[in-house]
């Protein structure tokens, strides 16, 4: 079991929603931060950078698949918030960077779901979050030594290396390295290279180890 | 639509567990156990399966209780969850995913209820599509570029930044020789080769030739 | 509303950066407990000398450093060492996780690999059994030195109780205590470090502290105002250095139980770093060479700093540093030229406001890393407002990533480099660093900021100075550091290839440094959480 493939990090996330109002008021939340107008609400977390993909999605006991009679149906009271994120680190690091750089945004997302105590300030908010917390049983990355920062980037390289030989095609020398020179600066915080993960968990290090070693014991 | 941003597509499933397995173990509990044994990494079954960014596999045993003051309640059957950020459109997805992984699939859907109907492609994505439940909102903070691309990109990034390194300083002349042959060594429209492989965590077998 | 902080009930070495009161010279010894009982007694004997927060300054201006003591004394214990004095299991395993690990068991998250391994640590930190207590003393000369440690030796019980030994020597000795100081130049005490950077200029500045209030700028967290000015900072919340007070998350840090213990107390780690200053000079001499600028242009874009202290971000041309730093020189002197008092003040005056230049910058003018580069140390290791990436009021506060991970550095450099620039000897900085949270605020921008570059959106970029270089399958070095170029110039960035590592670790550990209050009752054995 591991939440980690790499350096992305698989945080899943169940949480109670007070009921068929609220939960349409939270989805209501989520349709006005799709939209343009308030796109700015997500500056925060796109700054922060640190997210590949992520998604909330609000079940009610009706939605939950019933795919025969003899299955029984749902029936809560509460509506549920699924939270599924790839993000980079461990949360025990980054926790304390959600909870200070986008307290609001955060607060709006998990708005007045049951229990949630604000995510500031920062104990019980991590004490929620790991208390409500689903354990990943296989989580695969098609790039585990990429993070969110290392796919945007290469984007970037590919796109303006791309452009840049069709563009230089026809250059003598000398223009061409005018032209390589001004490619370098367009590029200059996109060539860092990527490598394995830190080790961000002991724990995490220590299973890792132990497949290693079983894999190589088995083959 | 929901599940989608821009060529991202956010699958949410959430596929019942049968209430007995047949043997000793409750199905929840053989499956999270199939699920801790398969292969992680370029060996996972899900690197064989084009346009799959990221995906994770949980059971969902039940709800999880806040404590007094608030409502005790239960599910009444265990979900298999299948999470998946792709590119693309769903279909032609699950149908790679058959195709490529069928008995990873056969082997964690098998205690899933009607899970037995299945037998090809096609009835694999009517049931799936059947386990689908809505993405709420589906944040990007990523591409939304093929899973090619972005493997094509990540190998351009890495070599292209060796490159400038190696050749700093470099005559006009000389460097745009040494270029060319980067160029053609690297075959930047080529998305099938040379890049990256899809799932690897170590840079000693990260590229495919 | 600061908090009135309680002085006396503070070690002194957690508020005053001692170095800076003239304090130049430094003895750490490591000392073990075999028996609780005598541990305790000579806790008991030695808390006298212990050292307090206090002010020195006491009566009318006339009165001046009345309480300053000639030689100061702090204290400090690993995990194992409150245990061995009796400290309750069930008070020690409310103390975090890393601190009961201590530092050896860490080094994956530190990144201590390769030459920086525990294999390489020196024989003191290398044993099955860790130190228990640290006690340093700082004085202004080595005989106060030798006096004090003679002094606390003779506290010594007759059993139950030794002193560590184990630390390296430049001849091949091994010493039971390690001592540093300042580098004098022409018998003056310097700022300066072994590759010849200036050091200690900033430091955190936190509520209730009680120095002077200028240091906010620059040593507190960003408004989003001028940046050269007071409006531009405010103090940080005292918890973020100080258990038992609001940190920055509006709540108290964690903290052991019973309060007592951990109140008005705080982390301390400590560690011993070799400085390869044979490799840094050629590095500078060979790359130099091809660096626009120079060598030490190039040592200025490793720190983010001229050597002279002159930030990159306000001055960008050697030329501005060098006249920066002649001013300061000049108003230094004007204050002991002063023939009145007056002029004594205006003097001070002028003299304050250039000091502060050192300090008062902020990397929002400066995003694209042009002046100071992104991966300069100095802005990995306190990035201020740069993590908003120039996105202005994307976070609660401009420099919100940066505020909860700020450490108080107490360093000094040891060893002697002048007569001969090697790596293989016995010279670098004994770094402390205090923090009311060791995972969150040191381990954190070792192993994210300085080992890492995500963070800074550079991949797996390492520190040029600090970072843990790889080698490449040769097994030459591999660290890597972009420097990016003027954009009104043609010139493409500049890249530094085959970094070495610079700087290894040699040992270290973690250690709780105490109030006054849970030191006595430690030393009573009457620590009980019930």
């Amino acid at each position: 079991m591991s939440n980690l493939a790499g350096k992305a990090n698989a945080m899943t996330l169940i949480t109670p929603i007070d009921g068929p109002v609220m939960a349409l008021i939270n989805k209501t939340i989520f349709f006005f931060l799709g939209t343009k107008l308030f796109s700015s609400k997500l500056k925060g977390l796109l700054t922060l950078s640190m997210i590949h993909y992520a998604r909330w999605v609000i079940v009610s006991a009706r939605d939950f698949p019933r795919l025969s009679q003899s299955q029984p149906a749902e029936d809560l009271d509460y509506s549920y918030m699924l939270f599924f994120s790839n993000f980079n680190g461990s949360w025990a690091q980054y926790v304390d960077s959600f909870s200070a750089a986008i307290p609001d945004g955060l607060d709006g997302l998990w708005w007045r779901n049951v229990g949630w105590p604000q995510s500031v300030p920062e104990q019980p908010f991590h004490r929620y979050v790991t208390d409500n917390q689903l354990w990943t049983s296989h989580y695969y990355s098609a790039y585990p030594m990429a993070a969110s920062n290392d796919v945007k980037s290469a984007k970037n390289v590919k796109d303006k290396l791309r452009q840049f030989i069709g563009d230089s095609e026809r250059d003598d020398s000398d223009a061409f390295l005018t032209r390589y020179n001004r490619l370098l600066k367009s590029l200059h915080h996109d060539l860092g290279q990527m490598a394995p993960t830190p080790i961000v968990s002991l724990a995490a290090q220590a299973v890792e180890e132990r497949r290693r070693t079983d894999g190589r014991a088995n083959a | 639509m929901a599940n989608e941003n821009g060529n991202a597509y956010a699958l949410t499933t959430l596929c019942p567990l049968l209430e007995v397995s047949g043997e000793d173990t409750s199905p929840a509990a053989l499956i999270r156990d199939r699920l801790h044994r398969v292969n992680t990494g370029a060996s996972s079954p899900m690197a064989k399966v084009p346009n799959v960014y990221f995906c994770r596999f949980l059971i969902l045993d039940d709800v999880i209780y806040e404590s007094k003051p608030h409502h005790l309640e239960h599910l009444q059957s265990q979900y298999l969850v299948f999470e998946a950020s792709l590119h693309g459109q769903l279909a032609p997805y699950l149908k790679g995913m058959w195709e490529q992984a069928q008995p990873f699939v056969r082997s964690m859907w098998q205690f899933c209820v009607g899970f037995s109907e299945v037998n090809d492609a096609a009835s694999f994505t009517a049931y799936i599509q059947k386990c689908q439940v809505k993405t709420t909102f589906f944040f990007n903070g990523s591409t939304d570029e093929p899973l090619a691309e972005q493997l094509k990109s990540l190998y351009l990034k890495q070599e292209f930044s060796k490159f400038a390194y190696a050749h700093q300083g470099w005559s006009g002349k000389d460097l745009q020789a040494a270029f060319k042959d980067f160029i053609a060594r690297v075959e930047p429209e080529n998305l099938a080769r040379p890049t990256w492989r899809a799932g690897a965590t170590d840079l000693k077998g990260v590229v495919i030739p | 509303m600061a908090p009135v902080l309680d002085l006396h009930d503070i070690q002194g070495n957690i508020i005053k950066a001692y170095p800076r009161f003239g304090f130049c010279c430094s003895r750490n010894f490591f000392l073990r407990v075999s028996d609780g009982d005598a541990g305790r007694a000579f806790l008991s004997a030695l808390i006298p000398t212990v050292t307090t927060a206090a002010p020195w300054v006491s009566g009318g201006a006339a009165v001046v450093d009345s309480k300053r003591p000639k030689i100061t004394t702090n204290v400090a214990f690993t995990f194992e060492g409150l245990k061995r004095l009796g400290v309750p299991h069930a008070s020690l395993q409310t103390f975090p996780e890393e601190f009961a690990m201590g530092m050896t068991a860490r080094r994956d998250i530190l990144g201590d690999d390769g030459p920086s391994a525990p294999a390489s640590w020196d024989p003191i930190w290398r044993g099955a059994d860790p130190v228990h207590i640290f006690i340093s003393i700082n004085a202004s000369n080595q005989a106060a030195l030798e006096q004090r440690y003679q002094e606390i030796l003779a506290l010594f019980p007759k059993s139950g109780l030794d002193l560590r030994s184990g630390h390296r020597t430049a001849d091949g000795a091994e010493l039971p205590y390690q001592d540093c100081s300042a580098i004098f130049d022409n018998g003056e005490a310097t700022s300066r470090e072994h590759f010849g950077y200036t050091d200690g200029i900033s430091n955190p500045y936190f509520k209730g502290a009680g120095t002077d209030s200028s240091n906010v700028i620059g040593g507190g967290k960003a408004t989003g105002k001028d940046a050269r000015t007071a409006a531009g900072w405010a103090p940080l919340e005292t918890g973020e250095f100080l258990l038992g007070h609001k940190d920055e998350a509006f709540e108290y840090p964690e903290a052991p139980i019973p309060n007592l213990l951990g109140d008005n107390g705080t982390y301390l780690v400590y560690r011993k770093l070799h400085q390869n200053v044979g490799s840094f000079d050629a590095y500078l001499a060979r790359v130099g060479a091809e660096f626009p600028g120079g060598s030490e242009a190039l040592a200025a874009k490793f720190a983010g700093r001229w050597r002279n202290g002159a930030p990159l971000t306000s001055f960008p041309t050697e030329q501005q540093a060098k006249e920066f730093s002649a001013r300061w020189a000049s108003a230094k002197l004007a204050i002991g030229q002063a023939k009145t008092q007056a002029e004594r003040e205006a003097a001070k005056h002028r003299f304050s406001a250039l000091n502060t230049e050192f300090v008062a910058f902020d990397y929002t003018d400066d995003i694209e890393g042009t002046r100071c580069p992104v991966s300069a140390h100095a802005r990995r290791s306190n990035p201020r407002s740069a993590l908003e990436f120039g996105n202005k009021g994307a976070f609660a506060g401009p420099s919100s990533l940066s505020d909860r991970r700020r450490i108080l550095r107490r360093g000094l450099p040891y060893g002697d480099s002048q007569a001969e620039r090697k790596d293989d000897g016995e010279h670098g900085i004994i770094f402390m660093a205090l923090c009311a949270s060791i995972r969150r605020q040191f381990e954190f921008v070792q192993q994210q900021w300085l080992n890492y570059g995500n963070d800074f959106r550079l991949g797996n970029d390492k520190d040029p100075l600090l970072g843990n270089q790889e080698l490449d399958e040769q097994g030459n070095a591999d660290g890597r550091m972009v420097i990016e170029s003027d954009p009104n110039s043609p010139r493409p960035p500049f890249f530094c290839a085959r970094l070495p590592r610079f700087v290894e670790t040699r040992g270290g550990d973690y250690f709780f440094v105490p109030s006054l209050t849970a030191l006595r009752m430690i030393a009573h054995g009457i620590v009980d959480p019930t």
